[in-house]
C-alpha cells in the first residue's frame, strides 16, 4: 500500500464513534425521561383522549415540532442527502415545493378538522370520518386502510432505524464485542440467523425497544415531547454542518464551479490483479479502497474503488467479476489522490486492474452533454429521461405538498392543537423550521459531491461520512456524535407517531366503538397498553427478516394513504352536500387506482415497486385525480345527507 | 356549499358557522397559492435549468445555479414572507369550541339501550 493508514485515522474514527455512542446513550436516557414524565400527567386526565391526543392541548412549539418531526421521517437525512449526493442540484426543485409544504399541510384542513374533532369527540382520524359520516362502515374501512399501510410502513421504518443506527455505532469497540457475543448467542436460531447480521439485529432490539418502551408508556405526549427533542436536534445538527461545508469547499462559488466539470462515474466490474511479489495466505480488498492505473502518457492514472469487500484467496493472484466505481473528473481524481497523500483514504498499490466491462449511466455521460450536476434533470443511472424530467417534478410538487395533507398521521396531530392561535403561529414556525432544513441540506450535500468524491455506491452513508469528514477536518471528531443523532432523532419520531396510530385504531375504533362501547375506562387503559406493546413487537420482529425495497415500500404506503384518505377527508371538511357513499367510493377508488398502477407496473416493468406511470406522472396522481372525481360524481348520484348532520358539522350552534 | 338554505327544526333558514365559512376561504386562498408556486418554480425551472448550455460565469449567482436562486430559492423566501403575512395578519382567530369529550361514544351507548328497548316495546305491542 503507497499510503497506509496512519494511525491518527483510527483514533480520530474512534473519538467520533465513542461519542456517537455516548450521545446515542444520552439521548435514549433524556427519551424515557420525557416518557416517565408524560405518565404522570397521564394519570391526571381522561385516558384516551390524553394517550391518544394529548387532551387536545397542544401549544405552538409542541405542536409545530411534532408536525415537523413525525413529517421529516429517516428520508429526510438518508435518502435525500444521498439523493443530493448523486444528481446535484436539480434536488432543488425536487424538494421545492417545500416552499409551501406547511402552510398547505397545517392550514388546508386544520382549522377544520380540529373543529369538527371537537364537536364529535373524535379522538382518531377514522373515528372522525366515521362521526362527520354517521356510519360504522365507512369507519372500519379507514380503520383497515390506515391498519393496512401503517403495519408495512412500521416494518420499514424499523429497518430505516436500525440502519441508522447500525452507521452511527460502526467502529464503536463496545458495540462491536456487543455484536460479536449476540451473534455467539443466536447461533441455530434459524428465523434469527437468516437476518441481516447480528450488528443489525442487535441494533433492531435496541432501536425497537426502546422506541417501543417509551411510546408504550408515555402515549402521544411522550411522542410529541420526544418529536420536539428530536426536531430540535435535527435543526441543530444542519445549521453545524452547513457553515463547515462552506467554508471548507472554499465557498459555494467554488463547490458549484467544480460540479460543473463533473462527469457521472462510471460503473463497472472488472478483474483485480495482485502484484507478483505479494502472496500472502489471503490478500482481502476492503470495501472503499482505492486501485489506480497507470497512464501510459505519465498524466493522471485511471482511479477506481472497490465498492464490496473483496478476497483474493492464497495462492491466488486475481479477483474477477468485482464491482468496482471509476471517478473520471480530472479535479475529482486530483482530490481522491491529495486525501491519500494525507492518508484520510486507503489506497492499494499492490492491485492493479484489467479487464473493466462499463455499464455506462443511462443519463448523463453523453460526451457532448456538460455541467449534468448543476442542470435539471440531472445524471441517472436507470433512467434515460434523466433523474427529474418535467412530469416527475410536476408529480413532486403534489407528492410533498397535497399528499402531504392526506397523512392521517398529520390529520392526528392537527386534532391535537389547543386554539386557532396556535395553528396560526405553528404554521410559521414550521415554514421556518423547513426553510432552516431543506435548503441548507441542498447547499451541504452539493459541496459534498466536491469534498467527498466517489461515494455513489454508498450514498446512503453520505450523512454520517459527510459529518465525521467535517467536524475531523477542524479536529472536532466529537461533534460527529450529536450531528449524526439527527437522521436518528427523524426516523425514532417517525416510527413512534404510526405505531401510536395502528393501537389507536385497534383500541378505539375496533374495540370500543365496535365490539364493547361501555368498556371501562380500566380496560381501556390496559388494552392501549397491550396493543401498542403488541403492535410494536410485532413490526420488530417483522423486521428482524425485513423487505428489501425500503424506500419504495415508504413511498407506496405515504402516496396510498394519500389516495385514500385526502378526497374523502376535503370533502367531508368543506362540503356539506357530501355522502356516505360519496365518501366510500372515493376511498375505495383512490386505494385502488393507486394500487392498480402498481400492479400495472408488475407485469410492464418487472417488479410491484416499479409502477407504471401514466403519462409519465406518479401513482400518486392518477390516485388523486380518481378519489376527488369518484366522491363528487357518486356524491351527485346519490340522496344527500340528513339536515341534523349538516346542521351539526357546518352550522352556528345556538 | 349546498345551494338550498338550510332550516331548523322550526323552518327557519339556518347559518353556516363561521369557523367553517373562514377555514373554507382560507383553504382556496392556501390552494391556490400552491398552484403559483407550482406555476413558477416547475415551469422557470425547466426553461431555465434544463439546458446543456450552462455557463458558470454567466448562469451563477452568490455560488448558487441561477435558475436554482430564482425558480426556488427567491420563492420560497417570498412564501415564507407570504406566510407570515396569512398567519400574522390574515387568518381568522376562531373559537373551535369545547370538546365533546366521549360525545360519539355516549350516543353509540344511548343507541344501543334504545334498541332493545324499542323491540321489547314493539314486541308488547304485538
Amino acid at each position: 500500500m503507497s499510503a497506509p493508514l496512519p494511525h491518527i485515522l483510527p483514533v480520530l474514527a474512534q473519538a467520533s464513534s465513542n461519542a456517537a455512542l455516548i450521545t446515542f446513550l444520552i439521548y435514549t436516557l433524556a427519551v424515557f425521561g420525557l416518557a416517565a414524565a408524560s405518565n404522570i400527567l397521564l394519570r391526571k386526565k381522561s385516558f384516551l383522549s390524553e394517550y391518544f391526543l394529548g387532551s387536545r392541548s397542544l401549544g405552538v412549539w409542541a405542536f409545530a415540532l411534532t408536525f415537523a418531526a413525525t413529517s421529516s421521517s429517516g428520508g429526510s437525512f438518508t435518502g435525500f442527502p444521498s439523493k443530493i449526493y448523486t444528481h446535484g442540484w436539480v434536488l432543488a426543485l425536487w424538494i421545492g415545493s417545500y416552499m409551501v409544504v406547511p402552510i398547505c399541510t397545517m392550514g388546508l384542513l386544520g382549522k377544520r378538522l380540529n373543529q369538527i374533532a371537537r364537536i364529535s369527540g373524535s379522538i382518531t382520524v377514522p373515528d372522525v370520518i366515521r362521526d362527520r359520516f354517521l356510519s360504522a362502515k365507512l369507519g372500519l374501512l379507514a380503520v383497515s386502510l390506515i391498519v393496512f399501510f401503517m403495519s408495512f410502513n412500521l416494518v420499514a421504518q424499523f429497518k430505516a432505524g436500525s440502519l441508522i443506527l447500525q452507521t452511527l455505532l460502526n467502529g464503536v469497540e463496545p458495540f462491536s464485542k456487543s455484536a460479536v457475543w449476540f451473534g455467539q448467542q443466536i447461533q441455530g436460531i434459524g428465523f434469527l440467523e437468516n437476518s441481516l447480521g447480528p450488528e443489525y439485529l442487535l441494533c433492531l432490539f435496541t432501536f425497537g425497544l426502546a422506541v417501543i418502551i417509551y411510546t408504550t408508556y408515555g402515549g402521544f405526549r411522550a411522542v410529541v415531547w420526544t418529536d420536539v427533542m428530536q426536531g430540535v436536534v435535527m435543526v441543530v445538527g444542519v445549521l453545524i454542518l452547513l457553515p463547515l461545508a462552506i467554508s471548507q469547499v472554499g465557498g459555494m462559488d467554488n463547490a458549484t464551479r467544480q460540479m460543473a466539470e463533473m462527469s457521472p462515474p462510471r460503473r463497472g466490474r472488472a478483474t483485480l490483479l495482485l502484484a507478483e511479489s505479494e502472496r500472502p495466505a489471503q490478500h482481502v480488498v476492503p470495501m472503499g479502497t482505492w486501485v489506480t492505473v497507470p497512464n501510459p502518457d505519465g498524466n493522471r492514472p485511471q482511479l477506481l474503488r472497490v465498492i464490496t469487500t473483496t478476497v483474493i484467496p492464497p495462492e491466488q493472484n486475481r479477483a474477477e467479476d468485482v464491482a468496482v466505481l471509476e471517478i473520471v473528473t480530472p479535479g475529482d481524481i486530483d482530490t481522491v489522490l491529495s486525501r491519500v497523500k494525507a492518508g484520510h483514504e486507503q489506497l492499494d498499490d499492490q492491485l492493479s486492474v484489467v479487464d473493466i466491462a462499463h455499464e455506462p449511466y443511462e443519463y448523463g455521460t453523453e460526451p457532448d452533454r456538460k455541467g449534468v450536476y448543476v442542470t435539471g434533470p440531472g445524471p441517472s443511472p436507470s433512467s434515460q429521461h434523466g433523474f427529474l424530467p418535467l412530469s416527475l417534478a410536476i408529480s413532486f410538487f403534489f407528492m410533498w405538498a397535497i399528499s402531504g395533507s392526506g397523512q392521517p398521521s398529520n390529520m392526528v396531530r392537527l386534532m391535537a392543537f389547543k386554539d386557532s392561535t396556535t395553528l396560526r403561529r405553528a404554521i410559521f414556525t414550521v415554514a421556518i423550521y423547513y426553510t432552516m432544513i431543506y435548503f441548507p441540506l441542498v447547499l451541504i450535500f452539493c459541496c459534498a459531491r466536491v469534498l467527498m468524491p466517489g461515494m455513489e455506491a454508498e450514498s446512503d452513508r453520505i450523512m454520517p461520512a459527510m459529518a465525521r469528514f467535517l467536524t475531523e477536518n477542524i479536529g472536532w471528531g466529537w461533534l460527529a456524535g450529536l450531528l449524526v443523532a439527527a437522521p436518528f432523532a427523524a426516523v425514532m419520531s417517525t416510527v413512534d407517531s404510526f405505531l401510536l396510530m395502528i393501537s389507536s385504531a385497534l383500541v378505539r375504533d375496533i374495540y370500543q366503538r365496535n365490539i364493547n362501547p361501555e368498556a371501562s375506562e380500566r380496560i381501556i387503559k390496559r388494552l392501549s397498553y397491550l396493543f401498542t406493546l403488541l403492535v410494536g413487537s410485532a413490526a420488530m420482529l417483522g423486521a428482524v427478516n425485513p423487505p428489501d425495497f425500503l424506500q419504495d415500500i415508504i413511498v407506496y404506503t405515504g402516496s396510498g394513504l394519500a389516495a385514500s384518505f385526502l378526497g374523502p377527508m376535503v370533502f367531508a371538511l368543506y362540503w356539506p352536500r357530501v355522502n356516505t357513499a360519496g365518501a366510500m367510493s372515493g376511498m375505495i377508488a383512490g386505494f385502488t387506482a393507486h394500487l392498480s398502477m402498481y400492479f400495472t407496473g408488475m407485469f410492464v416493468n418487472g417488479s410491484f415497486f416499479r409502477p407504471y406511470r401514466f403519462m409519465n406522472f406518479d401513482p400518486i396522481i392518477v390516485g388523486l385525480v380518481v378519489s376527488f372525481t369518484m366522491v363528487v360524481v357518486v356524491t351527485k348520484l346519490t340522496p344527500p345527507p340528513s339536515e341534523k348532520l349538516v346542521r351539526k358539522f357546518f352550522c352556528k350552534s345556538k | 356549499m349546498s345551494s338550498s338554505p338550510l332550516l331548523d327544526e322550526t323552518g327557519h333558514q339556518v347559518e353556516y358557522d363561521p369557523v367553517f365559512l373562514h377555514a373554507h376561504r382560507e383553504a382556496i386562498i392556501i390552494f391556490s397559492v400552491w398552484v403559483l408556486a407550482l406555476l413558477w418554480a416547475v415551469p422557470y425551472c425547466y426553461l431555465n435549468g434544463y439546458t446543456s448550455d450552462f455557463d458558470v460565469q454567466r448562469d451563477t449567482m452568490l455560488g448558487i445555479p441561477s435558475w436554482v436562486l430564482w425558480g426556488v430559492a427567491v420563492p420560497w423566501l417570498l412564501a415564507d414572507i407570504f406566510t407570515v403575512w396569512f398567519c400574522f395578519f390574515y387568518m381568522a382567530d376562531d373559537d373551535l369550541g369545547e370538546a365533546h369529550e366521549g360525545a360519539d361514544i355516549e350516543e353509540e351507548i344511548a343507541e344501543l339501550h334504545a334498541a332493545p328497548q324499542a323491540a321489547g316495546e314493539k314486541g308488547a305491542e304485538a
